[in-house]
C-alpha cells in the first residue's frame, strides 16, 4: 500500500531518537500506513470506531481523576487510578502542542485484567487511530481495549 | 533532529532528490553546529563566561558547571530548565511555546534547552541555582515501604555534602538500560532531614512502563554508584508563624517528611497537622515514625486518611479523601498555609477546597509532581 507524504513524515518522527528514545513503533517493520488500517480494520471487526474507544478512555481517566491521587472504584467492575507524571510528549503527527503522559490504569476486576495507558494514547487513538506498533512497549491493542474497558459495540 | 528539520528535509527531497539533501544537510551542520565562534554569557550582571557558541544554552552551561532543572535531558518536554535571558535570546522556537506562558514571554523568559547560544548573552540565575552541583552517590540502602513504594538511602563519596532545604529535590540520572538508549534525568523529592549531608532519602513510586521508575523497582542495586544533581525547587517551610496544614498522597509524603523531620529537629512548634491520603490500611507507611513526632512537636498531628475502608484491615483512624475531611481540621483559615504534594490535577481539587473554605491562595505553596 502507497504511504501519503504525511504519513511519511509521521512514521519519520515515530522511529526512535526523534520525539522520544524508544520510538512509537517497536519492533514493527511494517510502514505506518499498513500499521493504521490493520488498526482499522480490527476496530471495525470489534463493532468499534476510534472515538469510542477514545471516549470510553477518557471516561474512565476522568473518573479516576475523582479518586486525588488514590485508587478508585468505578462501577462494580472495574479500579481505577491516575498517576501524574511530569513530561509530556510531542505528537508524532505534527500538530503543535504536547500532550501529557499521566498513566491511567483501568482494571477489570471481573475479569482479572488490567490496561495501563495515558493522555498521549488517548490523543493517538482518537485523532489518528494509531495504537502504536507491534513490540512497542506502548502498544495497546484496540482488542486488549474493548475486552478490558467492556466497550460496547456500537450496534 | 526536530520536526521542522525533517520537513524540510523531506519535502526538498521530494522535489531534488537525494543529492540536494546531503547537500541541505551539511549545509544545516555548517550552520547549525560550528560557525558560531566564542561566544560571551553574563551572568546576574557580574560573571563573565567565555563559551563555544552552537550548543544549547542548557548543556553550555552545565559545561560551565551551571545547572538549570532539566527532567527530560533536554529534549523540551518537561518544561523545567525555564530561565530568564535579559539579551541575545532573539525570537521566541515554537518549541518553547507550550510551556512559556505569555506572562513569562513579557520577562523573558525562555526554556533554555531549546535555546542555542548563537550570541552573546545575559542572563538572570536565580542564587539557589548555583548551589546546584552533580555528584556521584552511593545507593546505600533499598527497601519496600509499600507494595509500590521503594524507600532509597544514598551516600555522598568522599568529602561530598549535599547542603539543601526541607522540601526540596534532586534529579537522578538513569543509566542507559532496556527502555533507554541514553542516560535520562528525573526529578524526586528529598524525604530526609537537612542536617545528615552524607546521605539523603528518596521515596520512588512505580509508574508502569516509566523509565526511571522501572529502573529503580527492578534494576537498581545496593552499592550501585548513580548519578545524581541538585538541590531544586522552592518549596520550603516559609519562616512565618502562621498554622500550617500539609496535604500529600502516596510519594507525596517526601518533602513533607523532610520539613517535619526538620520542624522536630529546630523546635519548630507551629501549630500543624499533615493530611495523607491513601486507600487502603495496607498502603500507610512510616506510621509509627510520624506518630512519633506527634511527641516531639506538641502542636502537630499526623492524620492519615484510608479512601477504601476495608472490614478485613484494622483501621481506627479517618476514613474518606483528605478534601472530604479538610473542614474539620482547618480551625483557622485565614491564618493557615497550605503545603501540598501530588501531580498537578489533585493539586487543583486541594486547591480549590482550601480557597473554598477560606484559605488564602497566595498561601498555599505545593510541589507538583506535573501531569494531570
Ligand atoms: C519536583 C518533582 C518532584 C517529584 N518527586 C517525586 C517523588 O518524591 N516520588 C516519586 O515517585 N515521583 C516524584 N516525581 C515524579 C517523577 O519525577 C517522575 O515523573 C515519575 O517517577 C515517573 O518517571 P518515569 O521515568 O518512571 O516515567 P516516564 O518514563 O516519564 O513515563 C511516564 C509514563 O508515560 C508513559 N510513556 C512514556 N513514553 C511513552 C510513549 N512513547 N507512548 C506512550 N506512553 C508513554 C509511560 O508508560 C508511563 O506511564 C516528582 C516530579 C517532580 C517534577
Ligand atoms: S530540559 Fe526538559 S524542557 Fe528543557
Ligand atoms: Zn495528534
Amino acid at each position: 500500500m502507497k504511504q501519503s507524504p504525511q504519513l511519511g513524515k509521521a512514521e519519520e518522527a515515530m522511529k526512535p531518537g526523534v520525539i522520544t528514545k524508544e520510538g512509537f513503533l517497536g519492533t514493527d517493520v511494517r510502514h505506518l500506513v499498513e500499521i493504521l488500517t490493520e488498526d482499522d480494520a480490527e476496530v471495525a471487526r470489534l463493532g468499534l470506531t476510534h472515538e469510542v474507544v477514545a471516549d470510553r478512555m477518557k471516561y474512565f481517566k476522568e473518573e479516576g481523576l475523582k479518586g486525588e491521587g488514590l485508587l478508585v472504584d468505578v462501577g462494580d467492575d472495574f479500579e481505577v487510578s491516575v498517576e501524574s507524571v511530569r513530561g509530556k510528549l510531542a505528537c508524532p503527527f505534527g500538530e503543535p502542542g504536547l500532550i501529557s503522559k499521566s498513566n491511567v490504569r483501568v482494571t477489570n476486576t471481573r475479569i482479572g485484567k488490567a490496561v495501563n495507558y495515558t493522555d498521549f494514547h488517548i490523543h493517538m487513538i482518537g485523532e489518528h487511530g494509531f495504537y502504536q506498533g507491534k513490540g512497542s512497549p506502548y502498544r495497546v491493542s484496540p482488542k486488549e481495549l474493548k475486552e478490558v474497558l467492556a466497550i460496547n459495540s456500537e450496534e | 533532529m526536530d520536526f521542522q528539520w525533517i520537513e524540510l528535509i523531506q519535502s526538498v527531497a521530494v522535489v531534488c532528490g537525494i543529492a540536494t539533501v546531503l547537500a541541505l544537510l551539511m549545509v544545516i551542520a555548517d550552520a547549525t553546529i560550528g560557525n558560531y565562534g566564542e561566544k560571551k554569557i553574563v551572568v546576574n550582571k557580574d560573571k563573565e563566561l567565555k563559551v563555544e557558541g552552537g550548543n544549547s544554552v542548557l548543556t553550555t552551561l552545565k559545561e560551565q558547571g551551571i545547572f538549570i532543572p532539566s527532567a527530560c535531558g533536554g529534549r523540551g518536554s518537561c518544561g523545567l530548565c525555564k530561565l530568564k535571558v535579559d539579551e541575545g535570546g532573539g525570537d521566541y522556537l515554537p518549541t518553547e511555546l507550550s510551556w512559556i506562558t505569555k506572562e513569562e514571554q513579557k520577562e523573558n523568559i525562555r526554556l533554555c534547552c531549546q535555546l542555542k547560544v548563537k550570541n552573546d548573552l545575559k542572563i538572570t540565575v536565580p542564587e539557589e541555582f548555583l548551589n546546584i552541583r552533580e555528584y556521584e552517590v552511593k545507593v546505600d540502602k533499598i527497601v519496600s515501604l509499600t507494595h509500590d513504594i521503594k524507600g532509597v538511602t544514598f551516600a555522598l563519596q568522599g568529602g561530598d555534602e549535599l547542603d539543601f532545604k526541607a522540601g526540596q529535590f534532586v534529579q537522578l540520572q538513569v543509566p542507559e538500560y532496556d527502555l533507554c538508549e541514553e542516560p535520562v534525568y528525573r526529578a524526586y523529592s528529598i524525604s530526609s532531614v537537612p542536617s545528615d549531608r552524607k546521605k539523603f532519602d528518596l521515596q520512588i513510586k512505580y509508574v508502569n512502563n516509566g523509565i526511571c521508575t522501572t529502573y529503580v523497582h527492578r534494576h537498581l542495586r545496593e552499592g550501585e554508584i548513580i548519578t545524581m544533581n541538585g538541590p531544586y525547587g522552592d518549596f520550603y517551610l516559609r519562616d512565618t508563624d502562621s498554622e500550617i496544614i500539609f496535604m500529600a498522597v502516596g510519594s507525596g509524603m517526601a518533602p513533607i517528611r523532610s520539613i517535619l523531620l526538620d520542624m522536630a529537629e529546630k523546635g519548630i512548634s507551629r501549630k500543624a497537622v499533615f493530611l495523607y491520603g491513601i486507600r487502603t490500611a495496607e498502603d500507610m507507611f512510616l506510621y509509627d515514625e510520624l506518630k512519633e513526632l506527634e511527641n516531639k512537636l506538641p502542636d502537630f498531628r499526623f492524620v492519615p486518611s484510608v479512601s477504601r475502608p476495608d472490614e478485613t484491615q484494622k483501621w481506627d483512624g479517618e476514613t474518606g479523601r483528605i478534601t472530604d475531611i479538610l473542614q474539620k481540621y482547618l480551625t483557622n483559615p485565614e491564618k493557615t498555609e497550605a503545603y501540598l504534594c501530588a501531580g498537578e490535577r489533585v493539586i487543583e481539587s486541594y486547591k480549590a477546597k482550601l480557597t473554598e473554605l477560606g484559605v488564602k491562595e497566595d498561601k498555599i505553596y505545593y510541589d507538583s509532581f506535573g501531569g494531570n
